[in-house]
């Protein structure tokens, strides 16, 4: 296969795993930074990245992690850049209503809400977890900590769901 | 056996846990068993929650309908210039963007997309052009690169084309609406953009003396789908 053809399957891969992951990698970084507009640069600046580095993906079977830790530290860069830690989260909830809103389903917007709500600690692996699928064990590996701390935060992030709609409160971890 | 307060930290992280201590206590114990059954329950209403759509462009409307009312009259005050400047914009931003992303898109994959190549094989073309439901006619010319290129955060089908009056580059943009054709000459590099049954089509060559006809040849050759 001459370079040219070589190339062209190189990004044809690419963008297959692109189109059929991004849906997943945009609603990760919204969930992180609970902002559209920072969520579709954080995708877009994740892909690059990727792009450039794809050759460091041996194995795509992975390429939903590799991607979604590159989303991570992309969006790591633009929290330090934009300070966005002082985000009033009332302001966030009004900003986001059309994304939080789930016509005809009242306990779904709730829960939506509430987990919105939550601290970036708790809400992070939660959404690797039940939205993405990783096992505890790999969840930590994506953010660097150790097992039991994901287990920790897993736990506190259901308990204070609970407590945010009403639900029994559990006995601290 | 584990006790009740070791059973709830461990469903409480995760709710399915497949352990042995786990299985075991859930037997015993009826309250714990139905707590973990309400635990599972709720990951089920978190993961719908969690499944937000962001398919859809973020609508002024929905953000404006939660906006305080204190800040109508500001909004209002606001209106009248905002119609004007946002008039100007609507025409010419969007034009000016897709100009700037085409240009930009096709001058840093020059190198890569039009060295001189075999032609492709049709099903290589059709498994760029598949995913968006399109199809290329061979009339437009030889495809000598097909990728699905990331282009303004979207994953968009980039062709080249070799036609008799040389090749030109093709994008698929079916996420841009533009009104009426519009032509770009930066960079040395020509290029139309012309709406499309759906989005847009981007032609771009250099050196093509009639850069119009090679893209009305190359735009009816493309069958968009449905």
């Amino acid at each position: 296969m001459n370079r040219g053809n070589g190339e062209t399957d190189r990004r044809r891969r690419f963008g297959i795993l692109c189109e059929s992951l991004r849906p997943d990698l945009l609603r990760f970084a919204w969930w992180l930074g609970r902002d559209r507009a920072l969520a579709e640069d954080v995708v877009q600046e994740s892909l690059l990245r990727a792009w450039k580095s794809f050759d460091s993906l041996t194995d795509e079977s992975k390429a939903k992690a590799w991607l979604l830790t590159i989303v991570r530290r992309e969006f790591a860069r633009s929290f330090e850049k934009k300070r966005l830690e002082l985000t009033d989260v009332d302001a966030l909830v009004a900003a986001e209503s059309a994304v939080l809103a789930a016509p005809g389903d009242t306990r779904t917007a709730e829960m939506r809400e509430a987990i919105f709500r939550l601290d970036t600690d708790y809400r992070e692996p939660l959404v690797l977890q039940v939205l993405m699928g990783y096992s505890t064990k790999e969840i930590a590996e994506m953010m660097g900590m150790q097992q039991g701390a994901v287990l920790t935060r897993l736990f506190r992030a259901r308990a204070k769901l609970r407590q945010l709609l009403g639900l029994a409160a559990e006995a601290e971890a | 056996m584990i006790a009740c307060l070791e059973f709830r930290r461990r469903v409480g992280a995760e709710p399915f846990v497949d352990d042995a201590e786990v299985a075991e206590h859930r037997r015993s114990c009826a309250v714990c068993a139905r707590h973990q059954d309400e635990l599972r329950a709720m990951d089920g209403l978190i993961q719908r929650a969690l499944a937000v759509d962001l398919s859809a462009k973020p609508e002024s409307a929905a953000a404006g309908a939660t906006a305080p009312r204190r800040r109508f009259l500001a909004i209002a005050a606001s209106l009248v210039a905002g119609i004007a400047v946002g008039s100007i914009l609507l025409v010419l931003a969007p034009r000016a963007s897709v100009a700037r992303e085409v240009m930009g898109h096709v001058t840093r994959e020059a190198v890569e997309s039009m060295a001189p190549t075999k032609p492709l094989p049709a099903a290589a073309v059709a498994e760029v052009l598949g995913p968006d439901g399109m199809r290329l006619e061979s009339s437009a010319g030889d495809v000598t690169f097909a990728a699905r290129c990331v282009f303004d955060g979207r994953v968009v089908p980039h062709l080249v084309v070799r036609t008799p009056e040389g090749p030109v580059t093709v994008l698929v943009l079916r996420h841009r609406s533009i009104g009426k054709p519009l032509h770009i000459d930066e960079q040395g590099y020509d290029a139309v953009v012309m709406p499309a049954p759906r989005g847009a089509i981007a032609v771009v060559g250099q050196d093509i003396a009639d850069l119009d006809g090679v893209a009305k040849k190359v735009f009816d050759a493309v069958d968009f789908g449905r």
